[in-house]
């Protein structure tokens, strides 16, 4: 009992990275209809700042060897600023890859291409700055928090309370901000009709710039966090989450926020579950389900019916 | 420049001048050397076929598409450059063809996205009460989704969101397609009531009766060109429009 209680911990805070991921994607992909590609890279630059500005030091094969911060900010400010750091990257790849080929009015598959490209750029600069040996954000970054508290026989990492505490925040204030806010309403204006939105006098580059702009802050907190719980491996360590993050995505439906959710819960859990004698096959399994569901309701969990325009 | 001044035109400068206006998409000429105008007050209606070029002109005047010649005039300054959202800005008021509702959001997000631009809160509670009052449905249905309408009920909507905008002048794109004969009269008869109270209005129409019912003058658009123009009792006796448009 206790062992399926620490498994269900487990399976929650990997699925609050999973979901913090999806998030940014779907953001992107219902205001744009075109998934990010350069989102893993944006997401391992948000760990490598918040591993710098706690006061790490780069290693000894980058350009920029030995190159430390002149201070040292603590954990939590240094996620923050991590988050506005990989938004600024984030702004910078739709500047650079989407909003060139959506001014000529190119093929949205064609942007999928370019951000793609984009992220094999950023992370090939980061490889050639700092190197590919892998980093740890040491645990004492949380200072005098304890290192994990037990939970009715189950041993939890706060880090692991932090993620899924940060992720249930974020879907909170996104979905409020969604819903109520002016500028999310005039968000979701762009995402259905971005023609009738210009004519409602909302100024739909900037709401694609919002929209990237807080994907990028999402991705970036996403990878401080990944950093303080299992460490930085290497320039790539994104990767493997953003196509994880893209299976998350399908599986909760495309552009639902609720379904980005529910979908990184459900692949979490599932990875957590298979035993840890068969555990070369987690992600097998995840991308199994991922599989079985779509077959059943190709739109995904929460997806929206897709509607033809005529 | 000969235009099409009306008989008894006021005479301040024109709110909306177009000047030789022509459009291309691609090799196509869309739109070639259109000359209208719209004084302050005035309901004017573009009358043609379909692909006359109708929904092209007021896109133009929107910036949604660039003039590749002429000059599109806002109060006497030209509106080159500028950007649609600033169009808006502007007071010019546009209800796309096709109604283009924000079907996915409630009938009240709607028409508050239609007041996007505006900060004055009092005044913006005000105009949602007043359209509410000029759309009565729309207040039944306030909280339903706007794509769960009826045709007649999004055409009301679409309309009641440009007026949120506060618009100078309204433009619409044949508010009356697809629309019963019933409420095709109704939506005139809120059009001419706002007229009335002051709006000046441009009305795109292949109604051409229902629409020069309530117009003041009119233009006739074949091919892209203006082929004629004129007040609307002039147009309505035009027997070269009797046979084509008016269906006599």
């Amino acid at each position: 009992m206790d062992h399926l209680l620490q498994l269900l911990v487990n399976g929650l805070s990997s699925g609050a990275v999973y979901a913090l991921f999806a998030l940014g994607y779907t953001l992107v992909f219902s205001v744009l209809g075109v998934i990010n590609f350069a989102h893993g890279a944006v997401f391992t630059l948000g760990a490598y700042f918040t591993y710098l500005l706690i006061g790490g030091a780069v290693g000894a094969n980058g350009l920029l060897a030995g190159l430390q911060l002149p201070f040292t900010l603590p954990f939590p400010l240094a996620l923050l600023l991590a988050g506005v750091g990989a938004a600024a990257v984030s702004l910078l790849v739709e500047a650079a890859a989407f909003r060139p080929l959506r001014r000529r009015g190119a093929d949205p598959l064609l942007a999928l291409i370019s951000s793609l490209g984009a992220g094999v750029i950023l992370v090939n600069l980061l490889q050639l700055l700092v190197g590919a040996e892998s980093y740890a954000i040491p645990t004492s970054a949380l200072g005098t928090l304890p290192a994990a508290v037990s939970l009715g026989g189950a041993q939890v990492r706060t880090v692991q309370l932090l993620l899924m505490a940060i992720a249930a925040l974020v879907v909170v204030v996104l979905t409020l901000w969604l819903e109520r806010s002016r500028g999310g309403k005039a968000l979701q204006a762009v995402a259905e009709d971005p023609t009738t939105a210009r004519l409602l006098g909302i100024n739909s580059d900037r709401m694609v710039q919002l929209a990237f702009g807080v994907s990028g802050f999402l991705a970036g907190v996403a990878g401080g966090l990944v950093g303080l719980s299992v460490s930085i491996a290497g320039p790539y360590f994104g990767i493997g989450y953003g196509l994880k993050g893209l299976g998350v995505l399908v599986l909760g439906g495309l552009g639902s926020v609720p379904g980005a959710v529910l979908g990184g819960l459900i692949v979490g859990l599932a990875e957590a579950l298979v035993p840890a004698d068969y555990s070369g096959f987690k992600d097998a399994v995840a991308y199994a389900f991922l599989f079985a569901v779509l077959l059943l309701r190709p739109r995904g969990l929460l997806g929206r019916p897709t509607i033809t325009k005529v | 420049m000969n235009t099409a001044a009306p008989l008894q035109a006021p005479l301040q400068a024109p709110l909306l001048h177009l000047e030789r206006l022509s459009v291309r998409y691609g090799r196509i000429a869309a739109l070639e050397e259109v000359d209208l105008e719209v004084r302050s007050g005035e309901l004017v209606t573009l009358l043609g076929s379909n692909g006359a070029g109708k929904s092209t002109t007021l896109k133009a005047i929107s910036q949604l598409v660039a003039p590749s010649g002429g000059a599109v005039r806002w109060r006497g300054q030209s509106l080159k450059g500028v950007a649609t959202e600033t169009t808006v800005r502007l007071g010019i008021g546009h209800c796309p063809e096709g109604r283009r509702v924000l079907s996915r959001q409630s009938v009240a997000t709607n028409l508050e996205l239609g007041a996007y631009l505006r900060r004055d809160h009092s005044g913006i509670a005000t105009d949602l009460e007043r359209c509410y009052g000029l759309f009565p449905r729309l207040a039944e249905r306030r909280s339903q989704l706007a794509g769960s309408l009826s045709g007649g009920e999004q055409q009301m909507l679409a309309i009641a969101r440009a007026l949120m905008g506060r618009p100078t002048l309204l433009m619409l794109d044949e508010p009356s397609l697809g629309l019963a004969p019933k409420l095709v009269a109704e939506v005139m008869g809120i059009l001419a009531e706002l007229h009335r109270q002051g709006l000046s209005i441009l009305l795109v129409e292949q109604n051409a009766r229902a629409a020069l019912a309530i117009a003041s003058r009119g233009y006739l658009l074949e091919a892209g060109r203006v082929s004629r123009s004129g007040s609307a009792t002039e147009l309505l006796d035009d027997e070269g429009l009797q046979a084509s448009y008016l269906g006599r």
